[in-house]
């Protein structure tokens, strides 16, 4: 295999157990968001639009779901010769083999990959955020500061820096301190999980931590610390973007949300960084002719006989006759049926609300309501 | 050893040309937001099973093969078999209206040779339904006729359409246009390979002519069998037949004939995002495709991919193709609106119910 400049590796094991409900069944990168895409998405289309073809995808929890839909990534135009989408889950030799046991030994078991494409960087990701970014200009600003190691940040409220890997840099954008997650934060710029390496020294630095007994095996507790120790070339990437990582439930319905309104913060429509996917064809959604829909996001395969306002429905919902559906996410086949309320609500793939139910609260102290997938909610269930 | 191999004519032209078909032959014709013709018949090959599928091509085959490509959305881009593009025979020296021009397919008859397999099923690209093509081809091979066509009790006159005379199963005789009741051809039949050419050999000095014209006196001899289908089954020949046809899928009843669970259509794939509804629009029995954003008033019409209806603009009883601008204000009635216009401002674009008014591709580009 001929040599690369970068390849990614993107990590997409996560069980994402705060989204309770939603991942029962599926790993966090395959929840469906925003209508017709699952999270996945989001990084796969960063890697093509920024022209990274070879990208490592690394699964390992409830993966079947995930490994269906990047299929050959295709449908990211990441089908290509020579390169491509490999998914990566774990894997046996002569010698045994184990579950990835954190970010770095997920990587480090699969050195072989790197090596085999022999990269000059490798570009490390998370597959559970959400953002539009060019990797190429972050790999062009670490060429141009000649580093080691340079990291993705942005800031964040000050009230919420402690639940981030919090960076203090020089007026060069070099890397100075890094505390994960201070109780006590003496700076706002928050590392994204985005890294990129010289591939050489990723290699290194995961054969030495391979064998630290005291590591956990975490690019941000035991990694970063490392290099920063032995005096390495660490340096930042300033993002100034929309950005989340939908842990919770409640986040989850908050970006959900965001895509919504006349300015929404995430603009969907872009047309030179498109949001590629690989939904499944369906025929244009239909509203009824006493339907209402109003604020709102809806995905191919739809039909709304009642009123919607304020919500997404993904791909083949169905809303019955009068029905509301309001402030709610409904993922991709869930069916509100007639007379039924749905309010501050997210419904699994394929769960029903049965007829004149009335599922959730507008009240805002009180947790937006969950139904998992395929979860029947009747009358007097709600 | 795959069953059936198919092939798609699509170099004819039609009688009633209209603005829709000034640059586009009708297989590209787009057809509920966001599909165009030739994605039926080619889906239901795809979907029973046909794996290698040649598309006899008209002479302004650009948005053809634009739209097909390398037959990637139907899974027809393979190491064996897959999508072939065939070249049509010169055009314009053929009548208008012949959809299996002995021709078209003798020129081709290469892609024939070098299969293996018994069958192939022939479809032209006018007609929309969805139909199970193993079923067809399981009655074909139950009954041992030599070809058996897909047909359909007419639902009304139409002179665009080829009727059969049966005579107890057989067909006995085939003319031009049905009227309510009769055995309405859906261009569509299974025949098998070997008697396909032997036939386009027999044939040889009549090429001119369409298969079943040159099969007219024949009918004793060959044993020509109608396959009836009782779905729905939408012929698309000028521009009312178009807006009717087009307006049926209002109707979600027909829609789940059309587009169901196990025999998806599938078409070229677009990255649209969903569409999006800002506060105050209004829209009620209407189809709205991927990418659209609306604003305004939108009743009983057909929305294409990305078509943008600002506030304050109506869109009634109408079909709005790809990437158009309803501007604010603007009022679109009893029309057909082709892809990249722009409707300026306060304007009116206005048909009657019986005469839609068609307005012509736009030069907005994307």
């Amino acid at each position: 295999m001929s040599k690369k400049e970068c390849i990614a590796m993107l990590l997409a094991g996560g069980q994402g157990s705060r989204l309770g409900a939603l991942t029962r069944g599926i790993a966090k990168p395959a929840v469906s968001f925003g209508g017709k895409y699952r999270i996945i998405d989001f990084a796969l289309s960063n890697c093509s639009n920024s022209g990274i073809g070879t990208v490592g995808v690394l699964t390992q929890y409830k993966p079947y779901l995930l490994h269906s839909y990047i299929g050959t990534g295709e449908a990211w135009n990441l089908d290509e010769r020579g390169g491509g989408v490999s998914i990566l889950p774990p894997y046996a030799t002569e010698t045994g083999g184990s579950w990835y046991e954190g970010t770095a030994d997920a990587v480090y078991q699969n050195i072989g990959y790197i090596e085999l494409n022999d990269p000059e960087y490798v570009l490390i990701l998370s597959g559970d955020q959400l953002y539009r970014m060019d990797y190429h200009k972050m790999l062009d600003s670490h060429i141009a500061h000649d580093a080691d190691l340079t990291i993705s940040v942005m800031p964040v409220a000050w009230e919420e820096a402690s639940r981030f890997g919090i960076i203090t840099k020089d007026e060069d954008d070099r890397v100075l301190k890094f505390t994960e997650k201070p109780t006590k934060p003496d700076s706002n710029l928050a590392s994204m999980g985005i890294y990129i390496f010289k591939a050489d020294l990723l290699l290194a630095a995961l054969k030495e931590d391979a064998i630290d007994q005291q590591s956990e095996h975490d690019f941000g507790k035991d990694i970063i610390p490392k290099l920063l120790g032995d005096g390495k070339r660490l340096y930042t990437y300033e993002f100034n973007g929309f950005w989340r990582d939908v842990g919770t439930i409640a986040s989850f319905h908050e970006t959900s949300m965001s895509l919504l309104g006349e300015q929404p913060e995430f603009d969907l429509y872009s047309k030179d960084f498109p949001i590629m996917s690989n939904a499944s064809t369906r025929p244009p959604h239909y509203v009824g002719p006493n339907g209402e829909v109003t604020d709102c996001l809806i995905a191919n395969g739809s039909r709304v006989y009642g009123t919607v306002k304020h919500s997404i429905l993904s791909i083949d919902s169905y809303v019955g006759e009068r029905a509301t559906v309001e402030d709610s996410v409904l993922l991709p086949g869930a069916r509100v049926k007639d007379g039924a309320h749905v309010v501050r609500a997210i419904l699994g793939e394929n769960s029903v609300v049965e007829e004149n139910v009335n599922l959730g609260s507008v009240d805002q102290t009180k947790d937006t309501a969950v139904i998992g997938d395929d979860v029947v909610v009747g009358k007097g269930e709600e | 050893m795959a069953r059936a191999i198919g092939l798609i004519t699509t170099n004819y032209s039609t009688k009633n040309p209209s603005a829709l078909t000034e640059e586009r032959p009708v297989a590209s014709l787009p057809y509920l937001g966001r599909y165009r013709l030739i994605d039926f018949p080619l889906s239901n090959m795809v979907n029973a099973g046909i794996r290698t599928v040649g598309v006899v091509m008209p002479y302004n085959y650009r948005s053809l093969i634009d739209h097909v490509g390398s037959g990637k959305d139907w899974s027809l881009d393979r190491k064996n078999g897959g999508l072939f593009v065939l070249p049509g025979t010169a055009f314009g020296t053929s009548r208008t209206g012949a959809r299996f021009l002995l021709r078209d397919i003798e020129h081709n008859k290469v892609f024939l040779e070098r299969d293996t397999a018994p069958y192939v099923v022939c479809s032209a690209s006018n007609i929309v339904c969805n139909v199970d093509y193993h079923a067809l081809i399981d009655a074909h091979e139950a009954s041992g006729a030599d070809i058996t066509v897909l047909c359909q009790s007419a639902d009304g006159a139409d002179e665009d359409i080829t009727k059969f005379d049966v005579n107890d199963g057989r067909v006995c005789g085939v003319s031009h246009g049905v009227g309510f009741g009769d055995t309405a051809f859906l261009d569509c039949f299974v025949i098998s390979r070997d008697l396909l050419l032997n036939l386009l050999e027999w044939f040889s000095a009549v090429d001119y002519l369409d298969l079943f014209e040159a099969l007219q006196n024949d009918f004793q001899r060959f044993d020509v069998r109608p396959f009836m289908f009782e779905g729905y089954a939408a012929g698309i020949f000028n521009v009312r037949s178009y807006f009717r046809h087009s307006m049926d899928l209002l109707n979600p009843s027909i829609d789940d004939q059309l587009f169901m669970p196990g025999r998806p259509v599938l078409t070229k794939a677009h990255d649209n995002p969903p569409a999006k509804y800002e506060r105050g629009s209004h829209v009620c029995n209407s189809l709205v495709s991927a990418g659209c954003r609306i604003r305004g008033a939108v009743s009983d019409s057909v929305l294409g991919r990305g078509v943008i209806v600002e506030s304050g603009a109506t869109v009634r009883n109408s079909i709005v193709m790809q990437s158009c601008v309803i501007k604010s204000g603007a009022r679109v009635e009893n029309a057909i609106v082709d892809r990249n216009n722009v409707i300026p401002a306060r304007t009116e674009l206005r048909g009657t119910p019986e005469a839609v008014l068609v307005k012509g591709k736009g030069e907005v580009t994307e």
